[in-house]
């Protein structure tokens, strides 16, 4: 699947910059940056990205790697009876834990949540046009692992069936594809697009704000970010209580203390 | 980079198609010559460009069709066209190709680029805090296996992964915008 084989390739160029790959494997390297420039970019990005940081500690040029040291044997016993008396606490007191932005954040968005055609989801509606079947086939590409060919059939529907509920679907699931691939920019601008395109469809228009919230927190755009899980929260459908909590890590991260226009939706 | 694109497109004289994927080529063939063999960017520039007309040549000739050889090819001609330079008066064997010049790790210090740290550095500075604290313990210990980092952070091995992957495509996407404006 082109997703692992980009993590195994992203793997690697962590371990050229720390310098554990072997000659072949670092050639094996070269040939991936062949075909795909890009990863070179990434690899200029991460060296300069090291630099930078060594420079600011002080550490740069030296080869000094910090060491792991290992505690005595009985620091673990004590580590562990802390442990047991802290679950302990916490279950008694039963405090929440605060979870931090990134663990809020949708990490990778399932399959099903590319929109098909009408037909798929509900059988009864057994009307197919050649715009239901490209996104039917741009889901089978996405299921496959061939998100390209996916991200090309949807582009098809967009260019040639432009109206809804397709153009709005498509741009939703390009966004899905981009998000799950980390382009986020990319994404953020289908999600708007399919905003502005839905008509009458409660479901797309909640996982459009959604999504799009998410992908704005992935590039630091809080206040952005904030506006669209607000949207999403008070739709009130089934991204309701995920959009809850984020807006309220949100609303912390961002100094806002007053939660009533929440409450109130409530 | 489709490569038997860019063979169809040699071998259907298709000039505006060659003009871009030499172009995509050429940039990433003197990378490997500045980084793997220590070239000065003037020598690599040629070196790449000297490789790709023989390889372009190869293949009108039918001799190289096969995505895979041809990346293969480009590299290997690209050291030997090195090679020659290094040499220029004396017989060069090509059989026997010398070892790369310096430490693996060191090599890539040849891609640290002062106009590329300095939007970096802004970029960084715009990061969210727990983000940079990330990255900057990531980097400032790379004898840390990712079971360590993650560990540090209360995190599965996978998540970290997918979190410093996340940082690296934030900044990257910032460098971007800061390129174009």
């Amino acid at each position: 699947m082109k997703d692992s084989r980009e993590k195994d390739i992203r793997r690697k160029i962590d371990a050229y910059i720390k310098g554990s790959l072997g000659e072949e494997e670092i050639q094996g390297l070269w040939n991936e940056f062949a075909k795909d420039p890009e990863l070179l970019d990434l690899l200029e990005l991460e060296v300069n990205l090291k630099e930078i940081i060594e420079r600011e500690s002080g550490t740069a040029g030296s080869e000094d790697v910090a060491p792991i040291r290992k505690l005595p044997k009985w620091t673990w016993h004590a580590a562990a009876a802390a442990a047991i008396i802290l679950v302990a606490l916490v279950q008694f007191f039963r405090v929440d834990s605060p979870a931090t932005l990134d663990q809020l954040v949708v990490q990778n968005i399932e399959p099903s949540q590319i929109e098909t055609s009408n037909a798929v989801r509900a059988a009864k509606d057994m009307r197919i046009t050649s715009a239901d079947s490209l996104l039917n086939l741009g889901f089978q590409a996405f299921l496959s692992g061939n998100d390209d060919r996916a991200l090309d059939l949807y582009e098809e529907v967009i260019a040639n069936y432009n109206e809804e509920p397709y153009g709005s679907k498509a741009y939703l699931n390009k966004g899905i594809i981009h998000y799950n691939e980390f382009e986020f920019q990319t994404a953020i601008h289908s999600f708007e697009q399919a905003l502005e395109r839905v008509e009458d469809s409660r479901m797309i228009t909640e996982k459009a704000y959604w999504y799009l919230g998410n992908a704005l927190v992935n590039i630091g755009e809080l206040e952005e970010a904030r506006v669209a899980v607000t949207k999403t929260y008070q739709l009130d459908g089934v991204f309701r209580s995920p959009a809850f909590r984020l807006l309220k890590k949100l609303n912390q991260e961002l100094g806002y203390s007053d939660y009533e226009e929440v409450d109130q939706v409530d | 980079m489709d490569y038997s694109k860019f063979v169809d497109a040699v071998l259907n004289n298709d000039e505006s198609m060659i003009t871009e994927q030499v172009k995509v080529i050429t940039a990433v063939l003197i990378k490997f010559l500045t980084v793997r063999m220590n070239a000065s960017f003037e020598d690599a520039q040629d070196c790449a460009q000297n490789t790709l007309l023989i390889a372009l040549e190869k293949i009108r000739n039918d001799d190289l069709t096969h995505p895979d050889a041809l990346i293969n090819y480009l590299f290997t001609t690209s050291k030997h066209e090195y090679f020659k330079v290094l040499s220029k008066d004396r017989e060069v064997n090509y059989e026997e190709l010398p070892e790369h010049h310096s430490a693996n790790a060191d090599q890539l210090h040849r891609l640290v680029n002062k106009e590329k740290m300095s939007l970096l550095k802004r970029c960084m500075e715009a990061l969210k805090s727990d983000y940079r604290k990330y990255i900057e313990f990531w980097f400032q210990n790379p004898g840390y296996e990712t079971s360590v980092v993650a560990d540090h952070f209360g995190i599965s091995v996978n998540n970290a992964w997918t979190k410093k992957h996340r940082i690296i495509n934030v900044l990257k996407e910032c460098i971007e915008k800061k390129f174009q404006k």
